[in-house]
């Protein structure tokens, strides 16, 4: 194959590469040392000058220049000015810039070429990096998202996954709030049953932009969403991709910028009762079922959410020098990122150092992007947003009496094994910290005006660490005893990168065409030691603990190792008829180490096309400044979502036993966790529809989009039956097909009156997913609360049907079904009626139903701005409306079986208390409150306010008169304003597991935050 | 163009630097552990293969754990008082949740996991080369042995079940069987293990199921099935065939208890517990090796006290003194209970009596005898056959084949060793009808055997179960037996979602 003998001659080269541990680097220093030590002559060409300024004649500072037709460009430095070296005198170069309409201006043999732009709605002009090149935003066939930048820099967020949500149609971003959380990012959709993280491309690595990437770091970010735009990724692409690129330095004397924010953050709280109204309560639970009251200690009464949860702050600073001259710039930034967690002895500190740079000479370029970053999260043990609700107000936080002196449940006093958040943050303490290098360094060779060579060698490195210290003490009833215990983890992560790309780029007549050939290597690998001991040395003055893995008894050990290889070949054309018919086809051919050794690679095309019809001679509406529509379809491939060697059925070895009469201990292995051997590509066949459209002098932009994805083979790990006796995990299995469906509508209307700027932009994404299969030929799948069939949206609600309460005694003889069976003969007033589904005169697992989807049926995400002379406001919303979702929060709350805190103002059936929902109260029996209802379904639609700021940017003459070039202060707020009937403490929840969507069981939820923020340059 | 030249020499030059090649580059080996395939090629691999299926003791869906709340609690020998409302239920036939975990569904799925282990070894030892072909046959033979053992007690507790006999693969959809086809494989395994297993093993091997513990499982199994006959002859081996003098009674009662006297002369079969690992009870290093049973059943503010006794059996100690007309001192050994101390003289785990005047704990295999707390690391061998046991169950049999007086020696013998007087001076009545025998050794077994998860298996044997007034009976020492619907709670239901999933497997009736 011919292509795999290509792939040969390459691979070895890169294979061998990292065979030496330290040859990576010396192959770069060689690099590097090559571009130094080339002497090279400037290529005659023609070099143009200029400035750019706005219609005010002020300097415009970023403008992008380009060479129509050709990938050469540059952009402004601060003060608007530019240099462009063109090819031939003759060339046309294109002026864009965000919120201006773009401009052509012909060199003519000119040196010197100043330009206005106008403003405009569109950003057309813009340059959008689409992964191995960039093109205009006005040419794209594929749907590529642009997510504003200077709205997600705004925002305090950990994350950039977090700072992103509702700025992108399609695009769902939940969780966060937990010092040091991830947020989960969905693009386009549920496309399998595990993992959607899309991929991130941060300066041309793979990676991930977890918590250790500084998100003020960040110049540009575009959702790759289609199969035809995402294709040139290939097996990485089915979940989407995010490209990042991160700032760098401009042409220019050296800049400094200096930004900081300060927030402070509140949880939301749950509205339990308080001691007076839980006694009562409980009380009655007791009384009604016969049982004699538990002895309550009347004389707490403890606000466990006081106790638990404590107002959270953030601090974000952030300082950058940036320059460059004619041949070269430079970016160093700093970031210092620390957050106290609204959880008591949670937290978060971040330390970042960036260096990028980049030089040319001549015919050669270089550049480098690396950063440095320590995380450490103080984790959070146990589950606070749980226990405050387990607990109960009449049970002390501290307890002398208790090992460790904490207070919790009792057999005689409080009935709960809730857990002491108090006691649990001090007895048991998790860190983690990563230390993490990302880098890669590139080099770029042009060896024709037309064409260019590229490498581009990554690397990601961390050294994590995990510690856990487990004090000796109590913080639940009937705790097993645990002396000191320390275990701590050490691991490293490395990924390695290789990429070499040939671009070509040339323009006759009116036809212009972009290729690019690559060819890209990956290897991942980590490796972890981790030990316990037991009984650790406690300083018997102090009560300290000497928390080191010398000291204690008992010490277990371990540690593994994980690697895989992804090999990739690629290659794309994109063709342009005189702006107006364009044409983008993509192949990319992807071999992964983690597949069956049989069904390692996997070839995945895709074609888009798109025609500019404003651009048409008869195209004469004079209303629509811009207009193209496009379509596409491509097939994607998917693999990242599985273990390193899922494939291969192993032996566990880790059993042992005891035998003998000195009970000595044997080793024992077998087979634990069934594989399917025979796992191949899963993939995502995506059909898009677009069109782009400038309307009304460019005031308004509107883009929709219609798409079906259909991913078949998923790769999942489906559950399988208990009697496989199989544990550790289900097998992954392509097991099933899911088609997506969705809509996705984005508008801008920009305006402006005088000094009175303002835009509004709409973005609406629905989305409807479908089983068409599923794996091990069955039909459907069920889980403790869902159902999921084929043919219909996975994750549905499967669910006993409630019916309101049972109000008299002649209601419950009554209740029968057609044969005159009695179907609740237990039941009394006050108890909550069942439906008979089956109609067999019981009430049993047979009588569930489908009871709702936990799907949303549309999103909607608005965006707002104003400004007025200096000050600027800005207002993101979002909302998700029509899904089902399981209160988990109310069936702990709004029950009575168990001892738990209740919901304060609930008011349980009585004789007198007839006009309720809720159940009489009844301590012991969980018939009334069995999880398996619709009892604890609810809408969960909400609007949220998810940012708002007003910033104000001091006047240029007094902002200079103290020596600054620039200053500006930001009031904000996050997730200020919720409206829902959600009864929970957040509707805007995550639930990883895919099959139990919908399910909300104390997630961490989103905070309220207020911030302030300065900003200023010179 | 001179630089492009360089460019490109350099650059080659830096590919050819290189020097091997991996022929296939995206094959990357499992560094942490040997395949499947590799597997199953030597008697050392066998040998491991048969430990890693002793291994599944130490779960917690079964003798680590959970099985002692569907065997001990359930019947009404015991209860729950547990505040986890839903953990209590499924000790007083009120299912609601049938998938619940740990109630039912984990003790279900180790069960085919220690199936599944079994089956490994069964499927790929034969193939593999021995020196020695009778270690061979021996691996086999306990294989079969624990492969029977998890079914007789599938069979006690759910009874209708879907029998794995090889391999598992990730799509079976395994066919369920009747009872009386489970009893089937069940006697085919005993059996066929009989047939190999030594009648002692060396101290090495002490713990390995005997001819003596095959016997008795496949008396226990044809018992439950009124096979008198054939239980008779299995239980033969104890008195006239090879094991006859191999086993006694330990003077002292404890002794079956403690982890001081494990593997004595008593010990028919019990399971091996350490407490040389302190991790978890995952398939991971360092994997516990312990039982978690005193930790549950401990009293409360001592353990979980998820479990504990009913206090009828208080009582029925108390209602007979030894020839000495002292307590009997098994009542001591078997139960904590208010007057405990005042009886004994033995304080509870260091405590005075601080708990309700109507309650008591099962003391077998609680620490109290040397600590103060619990833990889920109990070295404490649990018995699963003693021959004090086997000596009942001879008994039983005998007087089910109308040798009602030959049977009373059996307990006499029993009751001997804590100086109770014989049957025929203490209880004559027991001996004059096959009935009044059978009934006097309900009582004699729960004073010897309660707590040791053999009383579900006996109510269910007895038919005491089986319709209503008998249940009522039952319900008068236990209240939870008025949830008790007849015909349905003799067994468990099945998890729900595998019923669900499995198109060849039903609910059981009623559920």
């Amino acid at each position: 194959m011919r292509k795999r003998s290509f792939a040969h001659t390459f691979c070895c080269a890169f294979a061998s590469i990292q065979q030496k541990v330290y040859s990576t680097a010396s192959a770069v220093l060689l690099l590097i040392a090559l571009f130094f030590a080339q002497l090279l002559s400037a290529q005659t060409s023609h070099t143009v000058k200029g400035k750019v300024t706005n219609q005010k004649g002020e300097a415009l500072e970023g403008v992008s220049v380009t060479v129509k037709g050709a990938t050469a460009g540059t952009s402004t430095d601060a003060g608007g000015n530019y240099t462009l070296q063109v090819p031939d005198a003759q060339a046309t170069l294109v002026f864009s810039n965000i919120g201006y309409a773009d401009m052509e201006m012909s060199v003519n043999g000119q040196s010197t070429i100043n330009v206005q732009l106008r403003q405009g709605a569109t950003d057309l002009g813009e340059v959008v990096v689409v992964g191995y090149g960039s093109q205009r935003k006005k040419d794209l066939t594929g749907a590529i998202a642009v997510v504003p930048v200077e709205e997600v820099t705004k925002r305090q967020a950990t994350t950039i996954g977090e700072a992103m949500q509702g700025l992108a149609s399609g695009v769902l971003v939940r969780g966060g709030g937990q010092p040091g959380s991830e947020a989960r990012v969905e693009i386009r959709g549920l496309k399998n049953l595990t993992g959607t993280n899309p991929l991130y491309v941060i300066d041309g690595l793979v990676t991930t932009a977890n918590r250790d990437f500084n998100p003020n770091d960040v110049e540009s970010i575009q959702i790759l969403k289609d199969a035809s735009a995402a294709a040139i990724y290939g097996s990485r692409a089915a979940n989407g991709v995010i490209i990042i690129t991160t700032k760098r330095g401009r042409k220019g004397p050296m800049k400094v910028d200096f930004a900081a924010k300060s927030s402070i953050q509140t949880t939301p709280r749950y509205d339990l009762a308080g001691k007076d109204e839980f006694v009562k309560l409980n009380y009655m639970a007791y009384d009604n079922a016969g049982v004699p009251r538990q002895n309550l200690n009347l004389d707490v009464n403890t606000d466990w959410q006081d106790a638990a949860f404590q107002t959270g702050n953030m601090q974000d600073y952030n300082v950058s020098f940036s320059g460059g001259g004619d041949n070269g710039s430079y970016l160093v930034s700093a970031n210092y990122f620390d957050n106290k967690g609204t959880v008591i002895s949670t937290g978060f500190k971040r330390l970042g150092l960036r260096v990028n740079a980049q030089g040319s000479k001549g015919i050669f370029s270089f550049g480098e992007n690396l950063a440095l970053t320590n995380a450490r999260a103080d984790e959070m043990s146990g589950n606070p947003y749980a226990d405050v609700v387990r607990l109960l107000p009449t049970i002390p936080i501290y307890d002398a009496a208790n090992p460790g002196g904490y207070g919790y449940g009792s057999e005689s006093r409080a009935r709960t094994f809730g857990t002491n958040p108090v006691a649990i943050a001090d007895l048991e303490d998790r860190t983690n910290e990563n230390f993490r290098v990302r880098g890669n360094i590139w080099g770029e060779l042009k060896l024709r005006p037309w064409l260019k060579y590229r490498l581009n060698l990554g690397y990601e490195t961390s050294a994590d660490n995990y510690q856990y210290k487990r004090k000796e003490g109590n913080w639940t009833l009937n705790q097993a005893y645990d002396p000191a215990i320390y275990n701590e983890n050490r691991a490293r992560w490395q990924t390695m990168l290789v990429e070499n790309t040939l671009s070509f780029s040339e323009r006759f007549g009116k036809h212009s065409v972009n290729a690019i050939a690559g060819q890209t290597y990956q290897r991942d690998k980590y490796g972890q030691v981790w030990g316990t001991k037991r009984n650790i040395l406690q300083n018997s003055s102090s009560g300290s603990y000497y928390w080191v893995l010398d000291q204690g008894s008992e010490p277990q050990t371990g540690g593994y190792l994980q690697e895989a290889i992804l090999l990739s070949y690629l290659g794309r054309v994109e063709y342009n008829f005189d702006d107006k018919y364009l044409l983008n086809g993509v192949i990319r051919y992807d071999g992964s180490s983690r597949l069956g050794r049989n069904d390692q690679w996997g070839t995945f095309p895709s074609v888009s096309a798109a025609w500019r019809i404003s651009n048409e001679e008869f195209f004469k509406v004079k209303w629509i400044n811009d207009l193209k529509i496009r379509a596409s379809h491509g097939t994607l491939g998917s693999s990242s979502n599985l273990g390193y060697w899922d494939y291969l059925p192993v032996i566990n070895t880790f059993s042992t036993i005891a035998m003998g009469t000195g009970q000595n201990t044997f080793p024992g292995a077998t087979q634990v966790r069934l594989a399917n051997q025979d796992l191949r590509w899963e993939k995502l066949t995506q059909t898009n529809f677009g069109f782009d459209a400038t309307v009304l002098d460019n005031k308004l932009s509107l883009t929709a989009e219609y798409f079906i994805a259909k991913t078949t083979d998923v790769l999942t790990y489906m559950p399988i039956l208990m009697t496989t006796g199989n544990d550790g995990g289900n097998p992954a299995v392509n097991a099933a097909s899911l088609r997506n469906t969705g809509f996705e509508f984005s508008a801008t209307y920009k305006g402006k009156a005088k000094d009175f700027n303002y835009y509004i932009t709409a973005n609406l994404t629905t989305l409807k997913n479908r089983v068409l299969n599923l794996g091990y030929g069955r039909n459907d799948i069920f889980t403790g609360t869902t159902v999921t069939k084929v043919g219909s949206s996975a994750a549905m609600w499967y669910l006993l049907e409630t019916d309101g309460l049972f109000q008299t005694q002649q209601e419950v003889d009554n209740y029968k079904n057609k044969d005159g069976i009695v179907i609740q003969p237990a039941a009394k007033p006050g108890d909550i009626r069942f439906v008979d589904h089956n109609g067999d005169g019981q009430i049993s697992n047979d009588d569930k139903v489908v009871l709702g989807s936990p799907w949303a049926d549309f999103e909607l995400g608005l965006n707002m701005g104003a400004s007025y002379k200096n000050f600027d406001l800005t207002m993101n919303w979002f909302g998700s409306f029509g899904s089902t979702v399981y209160n988990g929060y109310r069936s702990l709350v709004d029950r009575f079986d168990d001892n738990s805190n209740y919901r304060a103002g609930i008011k349980p059936w009585t004789p007198d208390n007839t006009n309720t929902d809720v159940p009489r109260a009844y301590y012991g029996s969980t018939l009334n409150s069995r999880g398996d209802s619709n009892r604890w379904l609810e809408s969960g639609t909400f609007m949220r306010l998810k940012f708002i700021s007003l910033s104000y940017r001091l006047p240029a003459s007094f902002v200079k008169r103290i020596g600054f070039a620039n200053a500006q202060v930001t009031l904000s707020g996050q997730n200020l304003i919720t409206i829902t009937n959600f009864g929970g403490l957040d509707p805007e929840f995550n639930n990883s597991n895919m099959f139990e969507r919908g399910v909300y069981s104390f997630q961490f939820p989103n905070l309220k935050m207020y911030s302030a923020g300065l900003q200023f340059g010179f | 163009m001179k630089q492009f030249i360089r460019l490109t020499i350099a650059i080659s030059v830096m590919a050819c630097i290189m020097p091997s090649c991996k022929k296939d580059l995206l094959n990357v080996d499992n560094p942490n552990t040997i395949t499947e395939e590799q597997f199953w090629k030597t008697e050392a691999d066998a040998e491991k293969g048969i430990n890693a299926a002793y291994a599944m003791f130490y779960k917690p869906g079964g003798w680590a754990r959970w099985i002692y709340f569907r065997l001990d609690l359930t019947s009404d020998e015991g209860c729950s008082k547990s505040p986890w409302i839903e953990l209590a239920d499924w000790t007083r036939f009120q299912y609601v949740n049938y998938n619940f975990w740990e109630g039912n569904a984990i003790t279900w799925r180790d069960t085919y996991k220690a199936v599944f282990r079994c089956n490994q070894v069964l499927a790929n030892v034969p193939d593999i080369p021995f020196t020695d072909n009778s270690k061979k046959d021996l691996i086999l033979a306990q294989a079969k042995f624990l492969r029977g053992l998890h079914y007789y007690y599938a069979a006690i507790m759910w009874e209708n079940i879907p029998l794995v006999l090889e391999p598992s693969k990730p799509d079976d959809l395994p066919q369920q069987y009747p009872l009386a086809e489970v009893w089937t494989q069940v006697e085919k395994d005993f059996t066929e293990a009989l047939a190999v297993l030594p009648v002692q093993w060396d101290d090495g091997n002490v713990g390995r199921p005997t001819k003596g513990a095959a016997n008795a499982f496949l008396a226990r199994t044809f018992m439950q099935q009124h096979k008198w006959q054939q239980a008779k002859t299995a239980l033969d081996y104890f008195f006239t065939g090879a094991g006859s003098g191999k086993y006694d009674l330990m003077p002292n009662f404890q002794d079956n208890f403690v982890h001081t006297s494990e593997n004595n002369k008593e010990s028919v079969f019990e399971i091996q517990f350490s407490d040389v690992n302190k991790g978890g009870d995952g398939d991971d290093p360092n994997q516990n090796m312990g039982s978690h049973r005193a930790q549950f059943f401990a009293p409360r503010g001592i353990g979980w006290s998820d479990g504990q006794a009913r206090y009828w059996l208080v009582n029925e100690f108390k209602k007979e003194k030894t020839a000495s007309n002292s307590l009997d001192p098994r009542l001591r050994y078997s139960l904590f209970y208010p007057a405990l101390q005042a009886d004994f003289g033995d304080k509870v785990y260091g405590r005075n009596w601080e708990w309700n005047n109507d309650e008591a704990w099962f003391r077998k295999y609680q620490r109290d005898y040397f600590r103060t707390n619990e833990d889920y690391f109990s070295q404490d061998n649990f018995r699963m056959v003693r021959f004090s046991d086997v000596l009942l169950m001879y008994a039983e049999t005998l007087n089910e084949l109308d040798q009602t007086i030959t049977a009373a020696k059996y307990v006499d013998s029993v009751r001997a060793r804590v100086n109770m007087t014989p049957l025929a001076m203490a209880h004559p009545d027991a001996l004059l009808s096959k009935d009044a025998f059978r009934e006097r050794l309900k009582t004699e077994r729960v004073l010897e055997l309660c707590g040791e998860s053999v009383r579900w298996a006996d109510l269910k044997r007895w038919g005491d179960l089986e319709t209503q007034t008998k249940v009522n009976l039952v319900a008068q020492r236990d209240p939870d037996f008025n949830n008790f619907v007849v015909g349905k709670h003799i067994r468990l239901p099945i998890p729900q979602t595998e019923v669900l999933n499995n198109p060849n497997l039903d609910q059981n009736d009623k559920y």
